[in-house]
């Protein structure tokens, strides 16, 4: 093996390992949502290429409220699912969409636009 | 003094008035009989004040009727009446505490409406008006803002207005009987601004919009990376371009740094939503479709725009540019992405067909006057008249005349409904015959049709068990690419042919190119989409994707027999008379009829429903008798007539003779016979049985041939049961079953299949009308409920037919089968391409056949892809139903 092989072949290596523990392995930032006056828990999610935050706590048995804001036009956002909780809005772009269930068993549950491509997670405690 | 007669506009005398009449607070004086005779039977419609203001010019003073929110009244409205009568120009406040109005006569030159709003919230008590949002185009200066406020506030009707010039809408608390829209539009514009729809209030075409912009801009963004794409093209591959072959390196080598420089806008404005993507997720720790198109793109600019300005660096025959791969992809990705919601478009054709049903307008009376309003603007309480012809609006009551009503749409009842007052008529169904009046109950997102609507982009909007899977696979699919381009590049690299870089280079671009987790993602909710929405053009409501999934595995169909099988109503079927009878069939059955008049019970219903088809005129009973548990007894013109079981007869001491035999009969059949006895005499029987639906059987034998076992399930008696199930061709029936038992039946059935084929294999559906049924219904794997639109929202089962035939459960089962074919069409075939697209883009053929793929051509297959699955979804909906439902 020459040297830029070599030098090739550990930089797959490395790739390799930085892209597992990137998308896998490293912990994901998690928003607690926070509780209003009227016992709500409100969460604000900004949706532009991803959802921001994406991963969400919440407690169990007391409403949550999301307010989504399309930032983007492309068509793959305009709806956002919770499937576990069969619910979903149209996200008209720039407008404040409001959703509100609530979610009665603790567990991790996800949303998602129509076809999967952002994701985010509602963990409830 | 004189007044006016409302009617004919004569000036008389009030002390010599024909006739007063008290209205809404207001008398009103009359000349003649005739006078007061139209206006008895329309008051409404002659009230002198105007709809719109409220008040009558002629008259000093207004009056106005003020609903207040905290009805019924908790506190004493002293506090109430005493601030509004402290307001200047109020003479007189009236409080009625059961109906929570205030009345307030008043003189409108002097106080208005937002006055008395305001004191009567500083007496604590609430007005309740509606409240309605207004945007106003073009809202700029800040002080227009207070005229426009001020305007509004000085409508009629109006209790409060603000203007927010950040939203650029105004919102408006007002009393809707007491103004419109239109007059709050009209307020608006009289400061020279347009009004239009509040953007959170837009119809739904919206989205149709939203696409159409969306698709002009793909569509701008594909022509101008299509346009570079051309010179772009000839310079990578000069060789067999006439006059760019005679061009030395260095010439070309400027050529190319043009095509850079020319593929940046490509990149940065047609690509622009790949690397904004791709960046938005990599903040997220996620990748997707983005990820890999940025990657891929970005790489091969990188690599060529170092090859042309360091040839030195690269070995011998590798410094040559791949512009073209950058321009060419994300040109055909932005047609696909622009192919790919015009399909997506077409998908959801099923909800705009709903909506397409919901009428414009009503004709609302306000006060007695008729005006045609926006259907938004109906409230509940409305009174609103309908003309032949004419779609009902919303849901409501009828109050005034009698129609027939074609509710085909909703309820899939073929023929027109008779309407008479008290009859409930819903929304969006067509008035055929007469004209009515309907209060309305229900509207907006309430009625009928809205709930249905909700429910089936719900369904749409939900998920499939089988999508989990394609779920978790793109979960990992991105990172997974990426690890496998980089491992194409290491592999190229130490053991491909020469040139290595550029081989290891090409195939790893075209790794990341030909991926598509899109075609992945799309597989099922497209197809979902295009389903469930065609189950509902055909009056099949399917709850979930779920359910949709299961009722594909359908083997068992548990159908309960009355209302489900049988119209669930009992009618006449025969009418015989004995040897020695003295009257005619006619005659016993007139005479029968008469007595059963008076009489409550359903099988009364059905002999009298089955005399008046027949057209005969029936009198009214004398001396009529119910003797429970045998029957009944009345003169009829004189005649004695019995009518009753055959322990009535023996009671009565009558002798049947023959008619034994043939009650024996009939009741074989599942009908229940009657006696009639006319002067002491047994003049024949009356049968009336609960009768089979008229499509049952063809529907039970398209079950059947479908290769579905079909079981009765009954409360009724074996002997009844039976005859119906031979009627209909049902081998299997689970008769005499209490109701508290079916859903335990149904468990028994899957228990069974279970053990035959391995659970979870047969599954077991249920059909039932929904409201004894329900236990049964959440039981089996599929519950089916027979409804009428107007119930769905109650329904807790999976699938609801809101045509009342079993057809529908033929065609339910039909339409699960084809989506769930689609659906595994789809992901199979999505995952076909990817698990063959990457390996040959990762040179897999090249050892055997020395082929491998451009990243052209992974650019063209991974656009169309995901076309491809979105056409597949749309192939269902040519899906036409065995028994159509036209």
């Amino acid at each position: 093996m020459t040297t830029p092989q070599i030098i090739v072949t550990l930089n797959g290596f490395a790739l390799t390992l930085l892209i597992i523990w990137y998308f896998w392995l490293a912990p994901k930032g998690q928003t607690r949502a926070a509780v209003s006056e009227s016992g709500t828990q409100e969460v604000a999610v900004t949706v532009k290429g991803g959802y921001t935050p994406d991963v969400i706590v919440v407690q169990k048995g007391r409403p949550v409220r999301f307010t989504f804001t399309r930032q983007e036009s492309s068509a793959c956002s305009e709806k956002v699912l919770f499937p576990d909780f069969n619910q979903s809005a149209l996200l008209p772009e720039g407008e404040q969409v409001t959703l509100e269930f609530t979610p009665d068993k603790p567990g991790e549950y996800g949303f998602q636009c129509q076809m999967g491509m952002l994701r985010g997670k509602l963990i409830v405690k | 003094m004189t007044v006016k007669d409302p009617i004919c506009g004569m000036e008389i005398d009030p002390k010599t008035a024909f006739a007063t009449r008290e209205h809404m607070g207001q008398t009103y004086y009359f000349c003649s009989k005739n006078c007061v005779d139209q206006f008895d039977a329309a008051p409404h419609s002659f009230m002198t004040s105007s709809a719109t203001t409220g008040f009558n010019s002629e008259l000093p003073l207004a009056r106005i009727e003020l609903p207040i929110a905290d009805y019924p009244f908790y506190k004493p409205t002293d506090a109430l009446k005493n601030a509004v009568r402290a307001l200047g120009g109020v003479s007189q406040v009236t409080a009625n505490s059961t109906t929570g109005r205030v009345w307030v006569e008043y003189d409108p030159e002097k106080v208005n409406l937002y006055q008395m709003a305001e004191a009567i919230k500083s007496a604590g008590f609430h007005l309740d008006g509606a409240q309605t949002r207004i945007g106003i185009e073009n809202l700029r200066c800040a002080s227009c803002v207070t005229f426009i406020e001020n305007e509004l506030k000085a409508t009629p009707g109006v209790l409060n207005a603000s203007v927010n010039i950040a939203t650029q809408e105004a919102t408006v608390d007002y009393l809707p009987e007491k103004t419109t829209l239109f007059s709050l539009n009209i307020s608006i514009e009289s400061w020279g601004y347009k009004a239009r729809l509040a953007t959170s209030d837009e119809p739904v075409d919206k989205q149709e919009q939203a696409h159409d912009r969306e698709y002009r801009r793909l569509m701008n963004k594909f022509w101008f990376a299509a346009a570079v794409s051309l010179p772009v093209m000839a310079t990578a591959y000069y060789q067999f371009v006439p006059f760019l072959n005679t061009l030395g390196m260095n010439t070309l080598r400027i050529l190319w740094g043009v095509t850079a420089l020319l593929t940046l806008p490509v990149m940065f404005w047609s690509g622009s939503d790949f690397f904004t993507g791709a960046w938005a997720a990599f903040t997220h720790r996620s990748a997707n479709m983005n990820t890999l198109i940025a990657l891929g793109t970005a790489t091969a600019w990188l690599y060529s725009t170092a090859a042309i300005l360091f040839p030195a660096v690269f070995p011998a025959g590798t410094s040559e540019p791949f512009y073209d791969v950058v321009a060419v992809v994300i040109a055909l990705v932005m047609l696909g992405q622009a192919l790919e919601l015009r399909a997506k478009g077409q998908s959801s054709a099923a909800i705009k067909k709903l909506l397409g049903l919901q009428a414009k307008t009503a004709r609302v009376i306000r006060d007695g006057q008729e005006m045609d309003l926006p259907v938004d603007e109906v409230l509940v309480g409305d009174v609103i008249q309908v003309h032949p012809g004419e779609k009902v609006p919303v849901d409501g009551v009828i109050v005034e005349g009698s129609s027939a009503v074609d509710e085909s749409m909703l309820t899939g009842e073929s023929l027109p409904v008779s309407k008479k007052q008290g009859d409930e008529v819903i929304g969006a169904t067509l008035n055929k015959t007469g004209a009515f009046k309907f209060h309305a109950t229900k509207v907006g997102k309430d009625t009928a049709l809205a709930q249905i609507v909700k429910m089936v982009q719900d369904a749409q909007n939900s998920k499939a068990p089988i999508a989990r899977l394609a779920d978790i696979i793109s979960g990992y699919f991105v990172p997974v690419v990426m690890i496998l381009a980089v491992w194409t590049f290491v592999i190229w690299f130490n053991w491909g042919p020469q040139p290595q870089l550029v081989y290891a280079l090409v195939t790893s671009v075209t790794v990341l190119i030909i991926a598509c987790p899109c075609a992945l993602g799309l597989a099922t909710p497209m197809s979902l989409m295009v389903g469930i929405g065609k189950g509902a053009e055909n009056g099949i409501l399917i709850r979930s994707g779920e359910a949709l999934q299961t009722a594909r595995a359908i083997q068992t169909v548990v159908l309960d027999k009355t209302g489900t099988i049988t119209k669930g109503k009992p009618e006449l079927t025969d009418v015989v008379i004995s040897e020695q009878s003295s009257v005619s069939n006619d005659e016993m059955l007139r005479l029968a009829a008469a007595v059963e008049t008076l009489s409550e019970h359903p099988l009364a219903e059905a002999i009298v429903e089955g005399a008046k088809v027949k057209g005969l005129s029936l009198v009214p009973p004398e001396n009529f008798e119910a003797i429970p548990g045998h029957g009944v007894i009345a003169q009829v013109e004189g005649h004695r007539i019995i009518l009753g079981n055959l322990k009535m007869m023996q009671r009565e001491k009558i002798s049947t003779g023959n008619l034994d035999e043939i009650a024996e009969q009939l009741a074989d059949d599942g009908k229940t016979p009657m006696y009639v006895s006319i002067n002491g005499q047994a003049a024949g029987l009356i049968a009336v049985a609960d009768t089979v639906k008229e499509d049952s059987a063809e529907a039970i034998a398209a079950l059947q041939q479908m290769g579905i076992e079909v079981v009765m399930i009954t409360g009724d008696n074996r002997r009844t049961a039976e005859a119906i199930a031979r009627k209909v061709g049902i081998k299997r029936v689970l008769a005499e079953v209490l109701p508290e038992d079916k859903a335990k039946n149904v468990q028994l059935l899957q228990a069974d299949s279970a053990g035959k084929r391995g659970a979870g294999v047969k599954k077991i559906a249920m059909v039932g009308d929904g409201i004894n049924d329900a236990p049964a219904l959440v039981q089996a794997d599929v519950g089916l409920a027979i409804g009428t639109g107007t119930d769905v929202a109650i329904e807790a089962a999976d699938i609801t037919l809101i045509k009342g035939s079993l057809k529908g459960v033929v065609t339910a089962i039909e339409v699960s089968r084809a989506t769930m074919t689609n659906i595994y069409q789809n992901l199979v075939g999505a995952f076909f391409y990817n698990a063959l697209g990457v390996p040959v883009a990762m040179g897999l053929l090249f050892p055997f056949f020395g082929l491998l793929l451009s990243p052209l051509i992974a650019g063209a297959a991974m656009a169309f892809s995901s076309v491809t699955v979105v056409g597949n979804a749309n192939r269902l909906r040519g899906f036409k139903p065995k028994f159509s439902a036209k």
